[in-house]
């Protein structure tokens, strides 16, 4: 590309990235802005910021309990599933069992159904045996919500993981736990990676499920944001750009951080170094 | 103990402060007399309470922000401690928490505000408490109410039974909010008397003898798209029931109805060609609110009447304090909404809002026995009164008939006014009106927003639909007729 | 080399080789059990049932008969099933699009400055939490307060847009709402199977001058393929259940404009509470899906198995 073009094109790349974030900066401006400022007419792009809606936000004592079980629901549930999922999809590329292709197959059928038609049975079932409003039983349920995608991105890179590492472990006297854990789990890192991420955005930002099998105790901020759209005096836009803001920083930060896996990740492990 | 510590803070923030420190005296004051002859069984222990109730709705929150006032209260006269827990859920998502919750035979809310209609839906699987014993035993609960809808709504299921499960929380009826301001704004008077040859109507009595015809002139005179300005608004959003009661309002007062309550008929009842007529009057109000009215639910209505962009507002009186915000104190009429007809056959039928409290069946002992002493102090005298000064609207006859009543809020006028039988009535309260209500809800919705043209055929594909729910639950007699064959919106 | 020594009853375990995939493969299976198996034939017994969680009676056997009552059902299941389907094939067929299309414009960039703050911008949409974004939404299309109808209106001459009253434009306001959350995903995806190219099979294409359409198809396409497959899969499945972005945007409104199917379910399932009703139509959401997914599926394995023979 010559020196000339080359200015203009990354520029035109930033502008639709800014295109893009557009809206997300409006919520986050919309944060700072007092209830008037943001139902003025035109829009303000320019006013006097405060950070009063974020006080406001921290003075309610129930979102500390909220970020916690969000915090807490989403980082337990995504690490027991990639640890069960990367076990499974180390066994279905290895040890290649009889109907591997047909257990993949009705993994993935969970994640076809609308969530209303997951949850039903699901909360018929909790609620026979009083396991609505457990931070445990919810848990698993996200859990097991993540596992078919995490299955399928690390059988992915266990098929790209040579088995010679394996039979190298296991003749030098190692235990198949070993070779499982040691010699084969740092093989793929991306996959694991990628597979925490995305399904850590959808437990993150999960709302029906808490809303129907949770409870008092178990709700998390996507609960909150919906339960907070009405305030005393019409609809509540500073809450909810505040409460927005905040909640989005975890993921956007390990996008940020992690994007080189997320991007080697999604190959599904056909690619070994960078993409 | 969260709760308590804030109560400081709340009673300091309000204004009226002074109220709040009256009454607190007063429900304290009264006790020790009584004190040595009760032992309560709760004694010396520590019950943690769970409310449910609406988010974003001020009557509800207001019934938490009282309870301090009766951890004092027992805590002086039975010796116990209690705090109060508050979760909320919106209009729409309220019945679902609560449902879902109560079919596990949960106490995860040991007392929750319903709407009215959810009385059916919440009784009938046993989920709540039948309050007729309570109500024999407890002779605080013996209240005279201020009129008879008061107990068809809040209170009774089956309809027109004597079984009582709910007692109201909060009375609600529609009121037209109106910028009084602009009325008294002189130029505004000549002008509109030079356009319409009549006079500008300024006082709470004009409105209460006004029609809809002459209300359309003025809503007409304040509709000025180019300044930010329209003449009127109300709701015709898809969500909940909000289309439903601002319809309502029109059908009942143009002498329709919407079933026959004994023998679940709905056919031939709601699709008349008086009350398809109904619905094109309903719609043709659009003309005169901002764009966007098609999708106004409450918090919709009250940020726009707010911001100064409506003229007029027909509005539940429950959200006042919302609805007069700091910016409009003293500008606000409230007032009855216009009579539908003219002359001596204009009728007034609005829809009934507010919501009862009701108990959880499932409470062990001593929930149940908390639930029944709030239950009894709520309806002390004082606490009602207290109440209404926060800017609550209480339902007995002894608070509503006090001479200061009428001026301890703006809207209190019209909500007795409204609240008095045979001006307001509230729908089904069938266990299955959530299916009954989403059917018509987006039939409204369909016919306002021009999705739908004919009138007649929205009203009849409404009817089909809602008498087959009710043949299939055994309320209805009959079956839909031949018309409903492969009708759809 | 604490994992090293295991007890000699586990290793004994583990060298059997049936016992190897049991235990790898138990705490899978037992999470799949239990979330998944038990409640899809709860599902399936459920939807021949007569069964309201708030009517006060037992679940009535019925048989077909809720199947039969969904298919002549005055709202019928086709009108939910005609929206839905049109949500996803436009809504994926734009993203997948537009996605690539961007995916390509960015592939030539890893020079670019602050290229990975850049892709951070980009991406963010698909993390913010659907309800809040559906909320937001609603106010950025207000057409009273809204910053959109002032932008456009800045540019024409026009009145008042009510993007989401307007029966004519409230479904595509929906719909642009989610390709702005989920085209950055398909560029992530696009970017990845551009990366999945061998870069020696590039340069030799470009050294002998193969013209670019030709290389899409011969190079980058051959080895890219699966995984945009893989997002086209997902994508599809995903498009097929949304519900919470819509739920604080119109509730399925106006009239029935934005009811798609999970709607209608979650209308049926957890507003009214006709659990058997809804079971039925559960099942036949389930039986969609499945051939949904079993044609990508057989379309993946198809390419894959040419893959390796050839």
């Amino acid at each position: 590309m010559s020196r000339l073009r080359e200015p203009l094109y990354y520029a035109a790349l930033w502008l639709i990235s800014l295109f893009f974030f557009a809206p997300i900066g409006w919520i986050v401006l919309s944060s700072f802005k007092t209830r008037s400022d943001i139902l003025a007419t035109p829009p303000k792009l320019f006013f006097a910021p405060s950070l009063d809606n974020y006080r406001a936000l921290f003075a309610k004592s129930e979102i500390f309990g909220q970020i916690f079980n969000s915090v807490f629901l989403s980082l337990g549930a995504v690490i027991v599933a990639v640890l069960v999922s990367f076990l499974a999809a180390f066994c279905f590329s290895r040890l290649k069992p009889r109907g591997t292709d047909f257990l993949m197959f009705l993994l993935l059928s969970i994640r076809m159904l609308p969530g209303p038609a997951v949850i039903l049975p699901v909360y018929l079932m909790y609620a026979a045996f009083g396991w609505k409003d457990n931070h445990l039983a919810l848990l698993l349920f996200y859990a097991m919500f993540s596992i078919p995608f995490s299955v399928w991105i690390l059988k992915g890179f266990l098929d790209g993981v040579s088995t010679r590492y394996d039979e190298t472990g296991l003749v030098n006297g190692g235990s198949w736990f070993h070779v499982i854990f040691k010699v084969v789990l740092p093989q793929v890192r991306p996959g694991l990676i990628a597979a925490f991420i995305f399904n850590l955005i959808f437990v993150w930002n999960e709302y029906l499920f808490n809303f129907l099998i949770g409870g008092v105790k178990t709700q998390n901020i996507p609960y909150a944001l919906m339960v907070g759209t009405y305030s005393e005096g019409g609809l509540n836009w500073t809450f909810i750009s505040a409460m927005t803001s905040i909640y989005m920083v975890v993921p956007i930060a390990f996008i940020f951080a992690f994007q080189k896996y997320l991007l080697v990740g999604m190959t599904f492990g056909t690619v070994r170094g960078e993409v | 103990m969260k709760r308590t510590s804030t109560s400081p803070q709340v009673s300091r923030r309000s204004a009226l402060r002074s109220g709040i420190a009256l009454g607190t005296a007063a429900i304290v004051g009264s006790m020790p007399t009584r004190l040595l002859a009760e032992d309560h069984p709760l004694k010396g222990q520590k019950i943690d309470m769970t409310i449910l109730g609406i988010a974003g709705w001020g009557p509800s929150s207001l019934g938490v922000a009282m309870s301090p006032l009766f951890a004092e209260y027992v805590k002086a006269k039975y010796g116990y401690d209690v705090t109060f827990a508050f979760q909320e859920a919106p209009f729409s998502d309220l019945f679902q928490k609560a449902a879902t919750s109560l079919a596990t035979k949960s106490q995860e809310f040991n007392i929750i505000i319903s709407d009215s209609q959810w009385l059916g839906a919440l009784a009938q699987p046993g989920w709540i408490l039948n309050l007729n014993d309570v109500i024999k035993n407890n002779p605080g609960l013996q209240l005279d109410w201020y009129s008879k809808a008061v107990v068809d709504t809040y209170m009774t299921y089956p309809d027109g039974s004597d079984q009582i499960w709910g007692l109201p929380q909060e009375g609600d009826v529609e009121a037209l909010f109106v910028r009084k301001d602009m009325l008294e704004d002189p130029e505004e008077q000549a002008a509109f008397e030079a356009r319409y040859g009549t006079r500008l109507a300024q006082t709470w009595e004009d409105f209460a003898e006004m029609n809809m015809e002459e209300f359309e002139k003025i809503a007409e005179f304040f509709t000025r798209p180019d300044a930010g300005l329209w003449g009127f608004s109300q709701q015709y959003s898809r969500v909940y029931d909000f289309a439903t009661c601002a319809f309502n309002n029109f059908l009942w007062s143009r002498g329709g109805s919407i079933w026959d309550p004994a023998t679940g008929q709905i056919e031939g009842i709601l699709n008349t060609p008086e009350n398809a007529a109904s619905l094109v009057e309903f719609k043709r109000w659009l003309k005169y609110q901002p764009p966007g009215a098609t999708n106004f639910g409450i918090g919709e209505g009250i940020d726009v009447f707010v911001q100064g962009k409506v003229f007029s507002q027909i509005q539940w009186a429950a959200v006042g304090t919302a609805m007069i915000s700091e910016e409009l104190k003293g500008k606000v009429l409230v007032v009855p909404p216009p009579k539908h007809g003219t002359g001596a056959d204009a009728k007034r039928i609005m829809s009934m809002g507010g919501q009862p409290w009701v108990i959880n069946a499932f409470n062990d002992e001593a929930h149940m026995r908390v639930a029944i002493d709030f239950m009894n102090w709520w309806y002390l005298p004082e606490t009602t009164l207290e109440f209404a000064r926060r800017g609550g609207n209480p339902c007995d006859k002894a608070t509503l008939s006090r001479d200061d009543f009428d001026d301890i809020n703006p809207w209190n006028r019209t909500f007795k006014y409204m609240l008095e039988d045979g001006r307001s009535q509230d729908f089904w309260h069938d266990p299955k009106y959530s299916e009954m209500l989403a059917v018509q809800q987006e039939g409204y919705s369909a016919f306002v927003t021009d999705q739908a043209t004919d009138p007649q055929a929205v009203m009849n594909y409404i009817a089909c639909a809602q008498q087959q729910i009710l043949f299939d639950e055994g309320v209805a007699k009959t079956e839909p007729s031949g018309i409903c064959a492969g009708i759809s919106l | 080399m604490s994992l090293a020594t295991q007890t000699p009853g586990r290793r004994r375990l583990m060298d059997n080789p049936r016992a190897r995939v049991l235990v790898l493969l138990a705490p899978v299976m037992m999470f799949f059990i239990v979330f998944n198996t038990i409640p899809t034939l709860w599902l399936l017994g459920l939807s021949f049932y007569k069964y309201s969680l708030t009517g006060g009676v037992p679940p009535e056997f019925i048989g077909f008969k809720n199947f039969v009552g969904i298919f002549n059902a005055k709202n019928a299941i086709w009108f939910d099933l005609s929206r839905t389907f049109t949500f996803v094939i436009s809504g994926v067929a734009f993203q997948t699009l537009l996605g690539a299309a961007l995916g390509f414009l960015f592939w030539g960039s890893r020079n670019m400055p602050g290229r990975r703050v850049a892709l951070t911008l980009l991406f963010a949409p698909m993390v913010l939490t659907p309800v809040a974004t559906g909320t937001f939404f609603r106010f950025i299309y207000d057409p009273t307060f809204g910053v959109l109808n002032y932008l456009i209106r800045a540019v024409v001459e026009t009145g008042p847009i009510d993007f989401l009253g307007n029966p004519k434009l409230a479904f595509w306001a929906v719909l642009a709402v989610d390709c702005w959350m989920w085209t950055p995903f398909m560029t992530l995806m696009t970017l990845a199977a551009l990366g999945s190219v061998p870069k020696a099979e590039l340069e030799a294409a470009e050294i002998d001058r193969v013209p670019f359409l030709r290389r899409l198809t011969l190079v980058i396409w051959h080895h890219g393929k699966f995984i945009m497959m893989l997002g086209i899969l997902l994508r599809t499945i995903d498009s097929f259940k949304t519900l919470d972005l819509i739920i604080p945007m119109t509730k399925g409104g106006p009239g029935q404009n934005t009811r798609l199917v999970a709607l209608e379910l979650n209308k049926q399932s957890f507003e009214s509470f006709n659990m058997g009703w809804s079971s039925a139509y559960a099942v036949l959401l389930l039986l969609i899906s499945i051939a949904m997914t079993s044609v990508f599926i057989y379309v993946l394995n198809l390419r894959r198995r040419k893959e390796t023979e050839g």
